[in-house]
C-alpha cells in the first residue's frame, strides 16, 4: 500500500504542527467530496446492477421453474451439476481459447493499426469511421449478415470462387473443427474497431515532443515506438486487455446469433450454455451465471495484481526523464 | 422465501433515492392494466400474442376492434411480440413480477402444466361449447382434467416433399414404412438428389427426427405414462437413437446440415427445398407458407406434396404441436368471452385464410383449400394418439439439453445413451 | 518547477514529410504502405456492412434465390417502406432520446466516480473499483427477472426515464474502468500548481481535469451511446413489456416487425438495419474529431 501514496490529498503536509481541528475539517470535507462525487453513480449502480445480480445469485441455490414461489432449496446441487457436465466444461475451454487468442492476436493488430492511423493521412476521418463501423452494427444483424455470408452459397464462397480459390470454399460454420476459429475471425472483425478507438485515444496522451527528441537523438521509427510510445500507451493497452478478457469470458451475443454455440458445441460459450440450459430453470441458469462471475472475478483480480499494478502508482507523464 | 417480498423491501429503500427521477420524464401508457379505475363498467383487457407483422397482426387487431364494438365499455390493449421473447422472457417474467396480461399465448405440455400448477392460469373448463367444438386438440392444454388453455392452431408434423424429384428418382408412392423410407432415400441418392434437408443449426429440427423415432419405438402406452412421470428407463428411448443412427448411415441429409438454419434465407432447410436443392424436409404444418415465401415468386410451389412420417412402430402415433390462448387468474370475466370469440368459427376461418397455420375449429379446417394441409389434418384425425413435440411436452428445461444431445448424434460424436442421460439429468434436476 | 509542455494537438501529428525533417522520417514508413494497410482494413471492416446495405436493395425473393448476387433489378421498396413508416421515425426519436440521456448520464456519473477513485486516497477505494468492475462480470440476461420485478416496484415501467437510468447503471462499469487510468495520467504537478494558485479541488476538476481528459470522455461517450443504441433486453423489459406504444419502441425492437413466427422478410430487415445504423455512425463521426482534439497549450509551473 505504501506505493499508492500519490500524495493527492491536499498537497504538502504542513510543516508546522497541524492543528487537529484543521485536519479533521479537511478530512470531513474530503469525505463530503467523495460522497458527492461517487454517490449518484453508486446509488444507481447498486440498485440496478448489484441488487438484481445478488438476487439472481440467491436463485442459484434453489430448484426453481420461475413460476412457483421459491421453495426447493438444494444448496450447491446446481453447481455440482454444472461443473460435472462435459458440455459446460467444453464451453469454458472455448471461452479461454478465445480469451488467449484475443490478447495475442487482436492486441498487437490493434496497436499496429492505431500507430499507423495516428499519423496525418488523407481521409483519416473516413478511415477511422470505416474501421469503427463493425462495432456500431448491432450484434443481431452482424450475426445474421455473417451467417448469410458464410453459408454454403453465400458471399464468401462466391468470392473465393470468383478469384479462383474455389478449392477453399466450404460450409464454414458447419465444420466443428474450424468453427471456433471462424467465430474468432468474426469477433475480431466486430471488436477490433473498438480496440483501435481505445488505442487512438490513448495515443493522444503521448506528447509529440518525445518523438522529436528521439528523432534528434537519431532513433528510428521503430525504436521510437518500442521505447517511448508503447510504454506510454501501457495503461491504455492494459485497460483494453482487461476489457477484452472480461468480454471473452462473457461472450454471448455474437455467438448466440451466429451459431447458437454450434455446430455440436464447437463454439459454445458459458453464457450460451447458460441460456440454453437455463430455460425454465432459472435456478440452474443463475448457478451458471455465478460460476461465470467467479471465474471472471478471479481472472480479473489476478490480472489486476500482476499486470496493472504499475498503473496503481500515480501519474507517469510527470517529469519525463 | 418469496422473490417478490424480498425485492419489495429492498426496492423501498432504493425508491426513496430515486423518487424524483421516477416522477420526471414522460410516461406513456405504463398503467396497471387490470382495473379501469374510474367508471365501474370500464374494463381493459391486455392481450399479448406473437404476430409481429401482417397479415396476422392486422387480423388480431381487427378482431380486437370487433370485440370492443360488440362490447361497449371494454377496451382491448393488444400487442404483438417476437415469439421467442414472448415465450422465454416476457410471459414468465410477467407471471412472476405481477404485470401479467389478461389473455396471452400458452404453450402446451410442460409449460401449461407448470403455469397451471403455480396457479397463474384461470380454469377455462366452463367454456364448454368451445371445448366441444374444438375436439381432441384441446387435450395437450389440459392439466389434471381441467382446461387451462384453448388451441387456435394445431397440426401434424410430416414430410414435405418435391413430387417431381421423387418421380424422377423412381419413388412412385410416398413411403409408409421405415423400410420404404430407407429405400426411397437410396433411390434419391442414386438419382443425384439430396433426400432431406434438416436445420440442425437451430437444434430443434434435428430433435424432431429423434422424437419421431422415439414416439414410434415407444408407442402410446409408454408415452402416456413416461412423459408425465419423467421416467426414461424403457429401452425404447435407446432404440430411438439407434434407429436414428441407422438412418444417418444412409447419408440422407444436405451438406453442412450442422449449421443449416431452419427458416432464414436460401440456405435454410426450408429454402433448400424451395429452391429444389433438396427433395424433402420433415417439418410442421407451417412449412407450406415458409417454403412458399422462399421461392423466387413467393408462391407455394405446385410440386409440393406432404405425407405423414412412416410408421416405425405398431401404434399410429402422430407428432404435432400448436399454439393456444390462456387467461390470467386475475383477469376480468370479459376475457373469457374474448377467448370464446377468438375461437369462434368466423375468426378461425379468417385465421386459416391468412395462411398462418392450420386452425383447430373443424369447420374452419374443413374450409382449407391447400391439399397438403388437408392431408395433414386428416392424418391428425386418424391417429391413435397425438404426441406433442417432446421438448414441449417435457417442459422448457428439457429443450436445450435434449436437442443438444440429439445434434451430437447427427454430428457423429454422440450416442443414443447420451440422449437418455441428458433426459435423466434434466429430470433429476426438476 | 517547470513541466514538460503537454501538447495534444492534431496539427502536430506526423505530416507528409517536409524537406527539413530528418531522413529517417521521410523514407521509412513510406506513405504507400500505410495507405495499403489502411485500405485493407477498411475493406474488411466495411465489406459485410456494405453487404447489408446492398441486400436492402434486393427483394427477399431475390435474396433467397441467389444469396450472393448483386441486386438485379434494384428494388427500392424495402427502403421506401422503412422510410415512410411512422413507426421507424418514432423509433429513431425514441432511440435518440434514450441514447443521449444514457450517454449524458453515464459520462456525468462516470467521470465523477472515476475522479474520486483515480485521484483520492481513502480506504475502500480499491474495493469501489472492483465493485464497478464486477458489474461487467455478471451476464445481464440472468438478472432480467429480478430487474423486471424491481422496475415494476419502482414504477419505472413504460417510461423513458425508466429505461435511461438502468442503462446508465449498466454503462457505468465500462465508463469507470476506462476513465480511471485517463484521469490518473494527469500529472500531480498540475493539481499542486492549481492548489498553489488557490483553485479548489472542484475548480481543478471543472477547469483543468475535464478538458484534459476529453479524449477519454468522448470515448466513453461513444461507447455508451452505441451500447444504448443497440440495446435489446432492457428496452424489451421496460418499454415493450411496460406498455409503451410501438411507435416509441427503440430501433432494435422495431426490427421484429419484419419477421413472423416462422420466416423473415430478409430484404426489409437489411434495409431497416442499414438505416437504423446511420444516426449512431453520425454520432461517432461527430465525436471522433473530439477524440483527436484536446487542449493545446503548455503548463508551466
Amino acid at each position: 500500500m505504501t506505493t499508492h501514496t500519490s500524495a493527492v490529498i491536499a498537497a504538502p503536509a504542513p510543516a508546522a504542527p497541524a492543528a487537529p481541528r484543521r485536519r479533521a475539517r479537511r478530512d470531513g470535507r474530503k469525505w463530503l467530496e467523495i460522497g458527492l462525487f461517487v454517490g449518484p453513480a453508486l446509488i444507481v449502480f447498486v440498485t440496478f446492477v448489484i441488487l438484481p445480480v445478488a438476487l439472481a445469485a440467491v436463485y442459484s441455490l434453489f430448484n426453481w421453474n420461475g413460476l412457483t414461489p421459491l421453495e426447493r432449496f438444494v444448496g450447491l446441487d446446481n453447481y455440482v451439476r454444472a461443473l460435472t457436465d462435459p458440455i459446460f466444461l467444453g464451453a469454458i475451454r472455448n471461452n479461454f481459447t478465445i480469451l488467449i487468442a484475443s490478447i495475442l492476436i487482436q492486441g498487437p493488430l490493434a496497436i499496429a493499426i492505431a500507430l499507423l492511423l495516428n499519423r496525418k493521412l488523407r481521409g483519416r476521418t473516413i478511415i477511422r469511421a470505416a474501421i469503427f463501423v463493425p462495432y456500431v452494427l448491432a450484434e443481431v444483424i452482424a450475426g445474421l449478415a455473417w451467417k448469410l455470408l458464410l453459408s454454403p452459397r453465400g458471399g464468401v464462397n462466391a468470392l473465393l470462387e470468383a478469384v479462383g480459390l474455389g478449392a477453399f470454399a466450404q460450409p464454414w460454420l458447419a465444420n466443428p473443427d474450424i468453427a471456433l476459429w471462424v467465430m474468432f475471425g468474426i469477433l475480431t472483425w466486430k471488436y477490433l474497431g473498438f480496440a483501435i478507438l481505445l488505442m487512438l485515444a490513448g495515443l493522444q496522451g503521448v506528447p509529440e515532443e518525445l518523438h522529436e527528441a528521439a528523432a534528434i537523438d537519431g532513433a528510428t521509427w521503430w525504436q521510437t515506438q518500442w521505447h517511448i510510445t508503447l510504454p506510454l500507451l501501457g495503461p491504455t493497452i492494459r485497460i483494453w486487455a482487461f476489457l477484452s478478457i472480461i468480454g471473452s469470458l462473457q461472450l454471448f451475443d455474437m455467438v448466440w446469433v451466429t451459431t447458437r454455440g454450434g455446430p455440436v458445441g464447437a463454439t459454445n460459450t458459458m453464457a450460451v450454455y447458460m441460456l440454453q440450459y437455463g430455460q425454465g430453470a432459472p435456478g440452474y441458469g443463475s448457478a451458471i451465471a455465478v460460476i461465470l462471475f467467479v471465474i471472471s472475478l478471479v481472472v480479473a483480480l489476478l490480472y489486476q495484481r500482476f499486470a496493472m499494478r504499475r498503473d496503481l502508482v500515480g501519474a507517469i507523464t510527470s517529469g519525463v526523464r | 422465501m418469496n422473490a417478490r417480498s424480498t425485492m419489495r423491501l429492498v426496492a423501498g429503500f432504493a425508491a426513496a433515492g430515486l423518487a424524483i427521477g421516477a416522477l420526471a420524464g414522460c410516461s406513456a401508457g405504463g398503467d396497471d392494466p387490470d382495473n379501469g379505475g374510474d367508471a365501474p363498467e370500464e374494463v381493459t383487457i391486455t392481450w399479448w400474442h406473437n404476430a409481429t407483422s401482417d397479415p396476422l397482426q392486422g387480423l388480431w387487431e381487427d378482431v380486437a376492434a370487433e370485440f370492443e364494438e360488440a362490447n361497449p365499455g371494454v377496451t382491448i390493449d393488444v400487442t404483438g411480440y417476437q415469439n421467442e421473447d414472448l415465450q422465454r422472457t416476457l410471459i414468465p417474467n410477467a407471471l412472476q413480477s405481477g404485470g401479467a396480461p389478461d389473455v396471452f399465448m400458452v404453450w402446451p405440455g410442460g409449460e401449461v402444466r407448470a403455469q397451471a400448477e403455480a396457479g397463474h392460469l384461470r380454469d377455462l373448463s366452463s367454456l364448454t361449447s368451445t371445448i366441444d367444438a374444438l375436439g381432441a386438440s384441446v387435450n395437450p392444454w389440459k392439466v389434471d382434467g381441467a382446461q387451462y388453455g384453448l388451441p387456435y392452431t394445431f397440426g401434424a408434423t410430416g414430410i414435405w416433399y418435391n413430387t417431381e424429384q421423387y418421380e424422377a428418382a423412381g419413388v412412385t408412392a410416398p413411403p409408409t414404412t421405415l423400410l420404404e423410407l430407407e429405400e426411397a432415400v437410396s433411390k434419391l441418392n442414386e438419382a443425384g438428389s439430396t433426400p432431406f434437408s434438416v436445420g440442425a443449426g437451430d437444434g430443434w429440427p434435428a430433435g424432431h427426427w429423434w422424437y419421431q423415432f422415439a414416439i414410434g419405438a415407444c408407442g402410446k402406452s409408454v408415452l402416456e405414462t413416461a412423459v408425465p412421470a419423467l421416467d426414461f428407463s424403457d429401452p425404447c428411448w435407446i432404440t430411438a437413437g439407434e434407429q436414428l443412427e441407422d438412418f444417418l448411415a444412409l447419408d440422407p441429409f444436405n451438406d453442412g446440415f450442422l449449421a443449416t438454419p431452419a427458416q432464414t434465407g436460401a440456405d435454410s432447410s426450408a429454402g433448400l427445398v424451395a429452391n429444389g436443392n433438396t427433395a424433402a424436409e420433415f417439418m410442421g404444418p407451417w412449412n407450406a407458407g415458409v417454403i412458399g415465401s422462399l421461392t423466387p415468386d413467393a408462391e407455394v410451389p405446385e410440386w409440393l406434396g406432404w405425407y405423414p412420417f412412416p410408421a416405425t412402430g405398431s401404434d399410429a402415433v402422430v407428432m404435432g404441436g400448436g399454439d393456444g390462448w390462456g387467461v390470467y387468474k386475475d383477469a376480468p370475466d370479459e376475457a373469457l368471452a374474448f377467448v370464446e370469440y377468438l375461437l369462434s368459427e368466423d375468426v378461425q376461418k379468417r385465421f386459416a385464410a391468412s395462411g398462418a397455420g392450420v386452425p383447430t375449429h373443424p369447420a374452419a379446417a374443413a374450409a382449407l383449400t391447400d391439399p397438403n394441409l388437408q392431408a395433414s389434418a386428416a392424418a391428425l384425425a386418424a391417429a391413435d394418439y397425438v404426441q406433442l413435440w417432446l421438448d414441449s411436452d417435457l417442459g422448457p428445461a428439457f429443450g436445450g439439453p435434449l436437442n443438444n444431445a440429439i445434434v451430437t448424434i447427427f454430428g457423429g460424436t454422440g450416442t443414443p445413451q447420451d440422449v437418455v442421460k441428458a433426459l435423466e439429468d434434466t429430470a433429476a434436476a426438476q | 518547477m517547470s513541466v514538460t509542455p503537454i501538447v495534444i494537438d492534431e496539427a502536430s501529428a506526423v505530416d507528409a514529410p517536409p524537406a527539413d525533417l530528418p531522413r529517417w522520417r521521410r523514407s521509412w514508413m513510406a506513405q504507400p504502405l500505410v495507405y495499403f494497410v489502411a485500405i485493407v482494413a477498411v475493406l474488411i471492416s466495411v465489406g459485410p456492412v456494405v453487404f447489408v446495405w446492398i441486400s436492402g436493395f434486393r427483394s427477399t425473393a431475390d435474396l433467397n434465390a441467389n444469396p450472393a448476387g448483386m441486386p438485379d433489378p434494384w428494388y427500392f421498396q424495402n427502403y421506401v417502406t422503412v422510410l415512410t413508416s411512422a413507426r421507424f421515425w418514432g423509433s429513431v426519436f425514441s432511440s435518440s432520446l434514450v441514447g443521449v440521456g444514457t450517454t449524458l448520464g453515464a459520462i456525468v456519473l462516470g467521470v465523477m466516480a472515476a475522479y474520486v477513485i483515480a485521484r483520492y486516497t481513502f480506504p475502500g477505494r480499491q474495493g469501489l473499483y472492483v465493485l464497478f468492475a464486477a458489474g461487467l462480470m455478471f451476464p445481464v440476461t440472468v438478472a432480467a427477472l429480478p430487474l423486471s420485478i424491481l422496475l415494476r416496484d419502482l414504477g419505472l415501467h413504460g417510461t423513458f426515464i425508466g429505461l435511461i437510468i438502468p442503462q446508465v447503471a449498466f454503462a457505468l462499469p465500462t465508463t469507470v474502468i476506462i476513465l480511471v487510468p485517463f484521469l490518473r495520467a494527469i500529472p500531480n504537478e498540475l493539481e499542486e500548481a492549481a492548489a498553489i494558485d488557490g483553485t479548489t479541488r472542484i475548480g481543478f476538476f471543472w477547469r483543468i481535469l475535464l478538458p484534459l481528459s476529453m479524449p477519454g470522455l468522448v470515448t466513453v461517450g461513444v461507447l455508451a451511446f452505441i451500447g444504448s443504441w443497440n440495446a435489446y433486453l432492457l428496452p424489451l423489459l421496460i418499454m415493450a413489456a411496460g406498455g409503451m406504444p410501438q411507435e416509441l419502441w427503440t430501433l432494435p425492437l422495431g426490427v421484429q416487425q419484419f419477421s413472423t413466427q416462422y420466416s423473415a422478410d430478409t430484404g426489409a430487415v437489411m434495409a431497416y438495419t442499414s438505416l437504423a445504423m446511420l444516426p449512431a455512425l453520425a454520432f461517432f463521426l461527430i465525436a471522433e474529431k473530439r477524440i483527436v482534439g484536446g487542449l493545446t497549450g503548455a503548463v508551466k509551473g
